[in-house]
């Protein structure tokens, strides 16, 4: 499934400049330094953490998107950030099982 | 990370790569804050470089190169309520007095603070990778201190590698007793 399918299923988009990309698993932490060495390239990443160094860790492990449950801000400044690094970041107004049981069913 | 020690291994050997001779661990409990300095006489930093070591897309930084210790040090203590603040002095700038200053305070009673974890691992993780350099270490806690500097260890050893096995475990051994006597110290206080 691709990132700007979610679009179609509640998921809102906050900067999605590589919408096109494709969805292969989830993973799911607020650490980010635990994020870091764990989540696999092309994970949809599933945090409520809302700072710069979230667009940093998107970037080193290569997640297909962000996706902040809960309704979760991100200062304008930083979704600015995430367009420019390429980052596609989402949201959900669920909270965090909830958007992966959503997922689950949607990328199976 | 999961504790702050696996944090100041990682933001000290930032101070290593700088060519420091001689870099200071301080950490500072008094009243329910944390206070850690990370102090070298490395190569220093201009102010861009500082800028770009806590912004990871700070202008043409290419994350994938610089650690994310200084950005995740950052966010450690911020999210407990305190502040990160670097100051840095270039060779250039003053070919005697150069070095870096990290400090970062932290509440530690906030409920997202960090634990510490095992600090003194991770003196012993800089001294073994390090043999060549000196590292001072001292943890202050209610105005009393658990102390170690390789400098005053190379006096006594003179030839002997601070590496060593032997030295490793004495250096290892006398911090827990170190320790030990100032958590017994509390126990007794708090007998009176």
């Amino acid at each position: 499934m691709r990132v700007e399918e979610l679009l179609e299923h509640g998921f809102e988009a906050l900067s999605l400049p590589d919408g096109g990309r494709e969805i292969d698993g989830v993973y799911i932490g607020d650490l980010l330094s635990w994020v870091m060495g764990r989540a696999q390239m092309d994970n949809a990443w599933i945090t409520i953490m809302n700072n710069v160094n979230v667009i940093a860790v998107a970037t080193l492990a290569d997640t297909s998107c962000v996706i902040l449950a809960e309704d979760v801000e991100m200062p304008e400044e930083l979704v600015e950030t995430a367009r420019e690094k390429g980052v596609n970041v989402l949201r959900s107004s669920q909270p965090i099982f909830e958007t992966a049981v959503k997922l689950a069913g949607l990328i199976a | 990370m999961k504790e702050l020690s696996l944090n100041i291994l990682d933001v000290a050997e930032n101070s290593v790569k700088a060519g420091a001779s001689l870099t200071q661990i301080l950490l500072t409990e008094q009243d329910g804050t944390l206070t850690l300095e990370i102090v070298d006489d490395g190569c220093g930093m201009d102010e861009d470089v500082v800028r770009s070591v806590i912004d990871p897309f700070y202008t043409t930084r290419t994350t994938r190169k610089v650690g994310m210790g200084i950005p995740l040090l950052k966010l450690a203590c911020e999210q407990t309520g305190g502040s990160l603040a670097i100051s840095s002095v270039t060779e250039e700038a003053d070919p005697v007095a150069h070095g870096t200053h990290v400090t970062a305070t932290f509440d530690m009673n906030h409920i997202d603070f960090t634990p510490l974890g095992d600090v003194s691992s991770t003196v012993l993780t800089l001294i073994q990778g390090h043999p060549d350099r000196d590292f001072m270490f001292r943890h202050r806690l209610q105005g009393r201190d658990v102390e170690l500097d390789t400098r005053e260890l190379r006096e006594v050893l003179e030839d002997v590698p601070l590496n060593s096995y032997d030295v490793m475990e004495w250096i290892r051994g006398n911090l827990q007793e170190q320790y030990e006597e100032l958590s017994d110290r509390d126990t007794r206080d708090g007998e009176d």
